[in-house]
């Protein structure tokens, strides 16, 4: 599988060919280069008609011979595309490689520490698409939108292809030798030597960094994740005495509290998937679930909310002790040890909401989980551990993990790199430098320190500290694995290495060697050594690299709750009084912690709240914006403690009065796509872990100038309008149409017939929480492009699925609903008509599809769209590209030119392609066989495709559901998208 | 002519007559002194001065069409949902500033309105200059206009159809038509005229010129026999065309299922407008050239007012249209609709609702005083206006509707940019240098229609019925 480029020596730029003279550079084949056309070819001295001499040059008739081929070369050199090559097939055809069929390969990923078990798609050796392992008892075929853009990454210009030593570049053994020669001296005069990684999540990892520790003993090593939440760390370690790693269990929850958690953000697709299957309701006697939420800033989770309470930050955590403590009166038994008659009576919820809740809580017992945000300060999770430990929760499960580094013990590290205590510093994918609060007092710092290593893929703010550079393989070229609650997963390299880049794990390794520890030849060895060792009995390593895991319950006992760690925190809580505007630094959707920056497509998905592209404006609740004086856009100056930063701001509905809210992951100074793009926020973080993320004291003034918001939805209210339709049990129950009734739709022309096939899509809205992952999965599959936050902020976005948002009710606490919105595929297609060269038409089995090769670009039928989901390409956003860019395509979608219009297709390459393959097998498409890309991507399988023609077809059944409505039905356009009408569940009166 | 002639004014009594069409004397023989000797003069500083800004402006839209097509439709600053803005805003301003052409040379010469005559040659030419400032549009405004040529019906080896259910289509063929029917029928009209001056010319270069424009016209009478008959059918080819070419504009519009386009009104509202707006800039060049071109015995006081009357009664349908399109949101009970009316009077656009009602209905009600009518002043501004309020209405009717229709999500505030600007200069420069070419090289006043209407040219009580 890996096939190493031969060496180039220094920095090459694309070290793709493409054909086999040009990457040979045969003398000769410079020299046809040169000479194609030379004077030689022409005639010799005589006429060759009249064999008479050739007096001086050419004779009239070579003359015209030239020009006439000069003119038949420049019609054909005028003919060849740009950029289009020779063809070679291969020589060798490796064995599972065959030319227009796709291979999965399973691997996995992570991101602090959740882990992703993903397919691969390849296509001829390349991955161009990811989504979950559908083996994966968890995440069941799911995976989150920055794990779906994970693969851009993979081919991002920017990353560093050599390695590199104070500015040179060097070839490995050269730049390995430094870095161990830096380690045997630290060993040998016993001076500490510091490695930052990401959160260790690998067993394999684990017993590597053991191994090398065993073989450098003054090796320090911290994990640092920067939004991760040093919050929750010190709530576990208080709670429970160690680190733990807190994951819902929501298909055994009926009474969810959130405080604040954002668990339907769309990075946790086993939170999302147990969501759904218990919202896509049949009936209105099914179960469903109640959530709850108490939160300060509008998180997705706070949208999708059955009862929504807006609290400040700084004051939930009392508010969940007084619940505690309401509980505990009630008869449910607290602890042993805990105390909380600190806690006084809660005000910010009201009375009757109060009563409910406890209410719920009780009833539901053990299906009752509360969950805290990660954001959140740490009194606010320990009262979270505390309520599920008194409520016996089964909807939750607490492992233990390997410790966080917080704040507090990166502080620590700066002072010992200020007195010189290190020897070396590895900076292993982590880039403190960056996320650190006190950036120049690290960079200060690490300066004293005398030998700096940096291992990563795109040179950023702490590479440019470093002297030694060594780039690292993408996660699709590496080896690793994972253990998760239900099975341990292998991560395997899915195409050879890009460039001439190493895995981090492999550079300690040699490391470790070096040291003098006996280990194995390479990581892979190494990872393969130890699961030989552990593998159940009749599983090969060969097919457990297939499953991608091997299943398995983790059966570790959760750590037991200390009740005795309540009075302190609750003293905490009830002292703990809102103080100016709260300040909440929440990773930024896109970006995270500044690790996705350089990702457009991530950079582009609007924030599935603000409907934000391309920045991170401060979001300020409506009542503080109105008494400031604050409009859309407008600059505001934010200071706290001493840093003042200037960033627009943008009104959000829902937010509570006196919090403002705030990405982290912007303003990167290096990056081709991230720099410049937002501000950093990590300078207003704080020191003290118990509450780095939520800020007191904020102050926030208009700075003056107004910017131009890049935001892909600028008006947020449905205007009374029936387009989406949100119903609550009740409701369901008794009038599910309410007062709606189907139009009558009178045409004078037939009805379009469908021999075959029907193609349909049902959305339940119940179900969609508006996490976006169809807008990353839609990007990927279809080769949607990037326009940039200019053509964004002119409404140019070319995304071919976008979830609409709307507010309703009261801006301070609005009832919010997410609708995703594509190509609706109607039978009498407003668009179709109107099209002055039928470059859109409807096909034989419902698809309203376009030729993009015969589009001329009147945009007509945009305009004509009532649903607004055709993109134009108003620029050339894509020809500019080059490779590696253009490897992240997928081949089977053409890749539009400027001026033509686009949008979703249905995935017709997808339609096709099970079409093929049941054509060769004899047989009918399956129901579920085939699946969109939104569908596939979807976590809580809200979006249900297949065939309107085959009443056995899910699709069949669910548009007749009593839920069923179509959007602007009454234009008579007969879309071929159903929508399931949402479901709120509040509690009874409410 | 044979059509005045017809009448037989001994039977109209003495104060119904039509008051002569001309002031003071004019002789056939003046009138081709005063007329013809345009081009044979050399052109005052002035039309230099002029003919050096409006090719300024021309060419500044000539550089910003080019930038579009270097970059592409994104140099405008249509979007989603405004697909369609600037281009189309034009397309329609300057294909409705046709119509007045048609309208005076065809319509009122098939009524016998003898009074057309002196003015009919410079309007139809500006029917020419604006239809071709407005075909621009539809070849700049799609997104590969290198593939412009495919929404013709032709033949080709890929066995590729148009569709003919697209308005964009009918649209192709009813300017398409429009512009050679204008161009035929004006041409015709110009040919006794270009023999006149073939024959006055001393230039051996003009002589050349004219000879071959005049097609070998000698005036004979077989020749006036062929040329009045085909002038005739072409004048009632014309008239069916003003009323279609801007029905089928409208029904870009009206066929579609947007609110604020999807209504019936549009095809005579359109046409009214188009009327308006062609007549409004008619007015404007005529008082220049009448002031330029000392033509003030030809183009008398008499037009301006009939003229005006025409804008004024024009302004009373658009009254009426408006009107109509707010009883239609309200009593449709569309919601879409009665949004979509809100918009034009509250929204946003607000603003440039009420420059289209203020110019296009207000402002020409001044027209009811006859003073007004004969009043540079007023006329002016009136004219002005309406130029301005008939390209706000096209702006209202197109970006309005389109930047909030059904869905609230996909709602966006549209923004020109400087090469919106630099096309519609552009055309404007393009418009007024054709213009301006025109009066110098060929009559401005067709010599031989107002030969027919001179005084000595009508049949009269006192016998004298030799005239034709």
């Amino acid at each position: 599988m890996k096939t190493r480029l031969p060496d180039h020596g220094p920095l090459e730029t694309p070290k793709f060919w493409r054909t086999l003279e040009e990457r040979v550079e045969t003398l000769d084949a410079q020299e046809a280069a040169h000479h194609e056309f030379l004077p030689s070819a022409g005639p010799g001295a005589f006429d060759d008609v009249h064999g008479l001499p050739v007096q001086d040059g050419f004779s009239r008739r070579d003359f015209f011979g030239l020009v006439g081929a000069a003119a038949a070369v420049a019609a054909t050199v005028a003919c060849d595309r740009k950029g289009q090559g020779t063809v070679v097939p291969y020589t060798k055809r490796p064995v599972e490689v065959t030319p227009g069929v796709a291979n999965y390969y399973a691997s996995a990923t992570n991101e602090g520490r959740r882990v992703y078990p993903v397919l691969v798609k390849t296509r001829e050796g390349r991955p161009i698409h990811i989504t979950g392992n559908d083996e994966h008892p968890g995440v069941k075929g799911k995976t989150s939108p920055r794990t779906l853009a994970d693969v851009l990454r993979l081919y991002d210009p920017d990353r560093l292809r050599a390695p590199k030593a104070n500015g040179r570049t060097l070839g490995w053994t050269e730049a390995e030798g430094q870095l161990q020669a830096a380690l045997k001296s630290a060993k040998a005069s016993g001076k500490a030597v510091l490695l930052v990684s990401g959160a260790v999540v690998s067993p394999s990892r684990k017993a590597l960094l053991a191994d090398l520790k065993a073989a450098l003993p003054t090796l320090e090593h911290l994990a640092y994740e920067p939004v991760a939440g040093d919050g929750a760390e010190e709530a576990a370690k208080a709670s429970f005495g160690q680190s733990v790693d807190v994951q819902p269990r929501l298909d055994k929850a009926k009474v969810i509290l959130s405080l604040g958690a954002d668990f339907l953000s769309g990075e946790d697709p086993e939170s999302l998937g147990a969501w759904g299957a218990q919202r896509r309701l049949k009936s209105a006697k099914d179960n469903i679930n109640r959530l709850w939420v108490l939160e300060g800033p509008l998180t997705l989770t706070g949208t999708n909310a059955d009862q929504r309470v807006p609290v400040v930050p700084s004051r939930l955590a009392a508010v969940a002790f007084a619940l505690a403590k309401e509980l505990a009166a009630k008869g449910v038994s607290l602890p042993a040890g805990t105390d909380l008659s600190a806690i006084p009576a809660q005000s910010e919820v009201p009375a009757k909401a109060w009563s409910n809740l406890v209410k719920d809580l009780q009833h539901a017992g053990r299906n009752a989980v509360v969950l805290c945000g990660a954001q959140m300060p740490a009194e606010a999770h320990q009262a979270a551990h505390l309520l599920n430990a008194m409520l016996g929760s089964e909807a939750v499960s607490v492992r233990a993990a390997e410790p966080l580094a917080t704040v507090k013990d990166l502080e620590t590290a700066t002072k010992g790199m200020g007195e010189g205590r290190y020897a070396a510093a590895i900076f292993w994918d982590v880039n403190p430098a960056y996320t650190f609060p006190k950036a120049s007092a690290w960079k200060e710092a690490l300066a004293k320190v005398p030998f700096r290593a940096w291992i990563g893929q795109v040179e950023d703010e702490t590479a440019a500290q470093c002297q030694l550079l060594l780039p690292e393989n993408h996660w699709l070229e590496s080896w690793g694995d994972f253990s998760t609650a239900s099975a341990a997963v292998l991560q395997q390299p899915t195409i050879g290495t890009l460039y001439d880049t190493k895995q981090g794990e492999d550079v300690l390794l040699d490391a470790a060697k070096a040291l003098g520890a006996a280990t194995a030849d390479n990581y892979h060895a190494y990872l393969q050594a130890r699961w030989q060792k552990s593998l159940p009995l009749g599983t090969s390593f060969a097919q457990a690299l297939h499953d991608g895991l091997v299943k398995g319950e983790d059966k570790a006992a959760s750590p037991a709750f200390k009740g005795a760690s309540v009075a302190a925190a609750a003293k905490k809580a009830a002292d703990s009084k809102p103080q100016g505007l709260e300040l909440v630094l929440f990773p930024g959707f896109a970006t995270h912690d500044g690790r996705h920056a350089n990702n457009s497509w991530l950079q582009e998905t609007p924030d599935p709240i603000s409907k934000m592209t391309w920045d991170n404006p401060v979001a300020v609740s409506v009542q503080d914006a109105q008494a400031m004086g604050i409009q859309e856009g407008d600059y505001v100056s934010l200071s706290l403690d001493g840093t003042t930063l200037r960033l627009p701001a943008i009104l959000q509905p829902g937010q509570a009065k006196g919090v403002i809210a705030l990405a982290l992951g912007y303003g990167r100074t290096t990056g081709g796509v991230a720099k410049g793009v937002g501000v950093d926020a990590f300078p207003l973080l704080g020191l003290d872990p118990a509450s780095a993320h939520v800020r007191k004291g904020a102050k926030l003034a208009k700075a003056g100038g107004k910017k131009e918001l890049s935001r892909t939805q600028s008006h947020h209210r449905m205007e009374g309008r029936d387009i989406v339709r949100s119903l609550t049990m009740d409701e369901f129950e008794h009038h599910p149409q309410g007062h709606h009734h189907a139009p009558e739709i009178v045409s004078l022309y037939e009805d379009q017939k469908f021999p075959d096939h029907k193609w349909g899509m049902v959305i339940d809205l119940a179900a969609c929480t508006g996490c976006s992952a169809c807008v990353v999965a839609c990007q990927s599959e279809n080769n949607v492009p990037v326009v940039g936050p200019e053509q964004v902020a002119r409404g140019r976005e070319m995304h071919w699925i976008r979830i609409d948002r709307y507010y309703e009710g009261e801006l301070e606490n609005p009832k919010v609903v997410h609708q995703p919105m594509l190509c609706q595929h109607c039978d009498n297609a407003p668009c179709e008509n109107v099209c002055p060269v039928n470059a859109t038409n409807h096909s034989p089995e419902g698809l309203n599809q376009m030729a993009y090769n015969r589009c001329v670009g009147t945009r007509y039928c945009g305009n004509n769209c009532p649903y607004k989901v055709r993109r134009f390409n108003f620029l050339e956003y894509t020809a500019y590209k080059t490779e590696p860019e253009t490897l992240a395509n997928n081949p089977e979608v053409t890749v539009r030119p400027r001026g033509v219009m686009e949008k979703c297709s249905f995935c017709v390459q997808r339609i096709n392609d099970v079409k093929i393959r049941a054509k060769g097998d004899g047989r009918a498409i399956l129901d579920g066989e085939i699946t969109t890309a939104c569908m596939a991507g979807c976590p809580s399988d809200a979006i249900v495709f297949g065939d309107l023609k085959d009443p056995k077809s899910k699709v069949s059944q669910l548009v007749t559901a009593s839920r069923a409505y179509r959007v602007l039905e009454e234009l008579g356009a007969k879309p071929a998208i159903t929508y399931l009408a949402d479901l709120k569940n509040p509690a009874a009166g409410e | 002519m044979k059509l005045d002639a017809a009448t037989s004014a001994g039977d109209i009594p003495e104060g119904l007559l039509e008051p002569a069409l001309t002031v003071g004397r004019v002789t056939p023989g003046s009138l081709d002194d005063q007329v013809l000797a345009f081009p044979e003069t050399k052109p005052p500083k002035q039309w230099y001065f002029a003919l050096a800004i409006t090719l300024t402006a021309a060419l500044i839209g000539v550089i910003s069409i080019g930038y579009t097509f270097i970059t592409g439709i994104g140099a405008w600053g249509n979007s989603s949902p405004v697909f369609w803005a600037f281009d189309i805003i034009n397309f329609v301003f300057w294909v409705g500033i046709g119509h007045a052409g048609t309208l005076i040379s065809a319509i009122l010469f098939l009524f016998r309105k003898r009074w057309r005559n002196a003015i009919a040659r410079f309007a139809e030419a500006m029917t020419i200059f604006a239809v071709i400032c407005a075909v621009i549009f539809p070849l700049i405004h799609v997104g590969r206009p290198w593939l412009a040529y495919w929404l013709f019906p032709y033949p080709n080896q890929r066995a590729l159809w148009t569709n003919f259910r697209s308005p964009l289509l009918w649209d192709v063929f009813a300017v398409n038509t429009y512009f050679s029917v204008s161009l035929m029928f004006w041409y015709l009209g110009l040919i006794p005229d270009i023999a006149s001056m073939r024959d006055r010319t001393t230039s051996k270069l003009r002589k050349v010129i004219y000879t071959i424009l005049a097609v070998g016209w000698r005036g004979a009478a077989t020749h006036w026999q062929h040329y009045e008959k085909a002038y005739l059918l072409l004048a009632g080819l014309a008239t069916g065309l003003v009323l279609s070419v801007h029905s089928v504009v409208s029904f870009d519009f009206a066929t579609s299922v947007v609110p604020g386009w999807h209504m019936t009104i549009f095809p005579p509202y359109f046409v009214a407008g188009a009327i308006f707006a062609g007549f409004a800039m008619v007015v404007m060049v005529l008082v220049v050239v009448r002031e330029t071109m000392e033509l003030k015995n030809l183009i008398t006081m008499r037009h301006l007012d009939v003229m005006n009357k025409v804008i004024l009664s024009m302004s009373c349908i658009m009254g009426y249209s408006y009107m109509m399109e707010g009883f239609t949101a309200w009593y449709s009970m569309n919601e879409f609709l009665h949004h979509g009316f809100m918009n034009i009077v509250t929204g946003t656009y607000g603003w440039a609702g009420w420059v289209t009602i203020s110019c296009n209905i207000l402002i020409p009600q001044i027209l009811w005083f006859k003073k007004a009518r004969a009043s540079y002043f007023w006329m002016i501004l009136v004219a002005v206006g309406v130029t301005i309020g008939m390209w706000f209405e096209r702006f209202v009717i197109i970006v309005i509707s389109l930047h909030q229709d059904f869905l609230p999500s996909a709602w966006r505030i549209y923004k020109p940019t400087m090469v919106d600007f630099g096309v519609l200069l552009g055309t404007f420069g393009i418009f007024f240098t054709l213009v301006l070419l025109f009066a110098r090289v060929l009559p401005v006043i067709a010599t031989t229609e107002v030969k027919a209407i001179l005084p000595d040219a009508q049949p009269s009580h006192h016998g004298d019925e030799h005239h034709a």
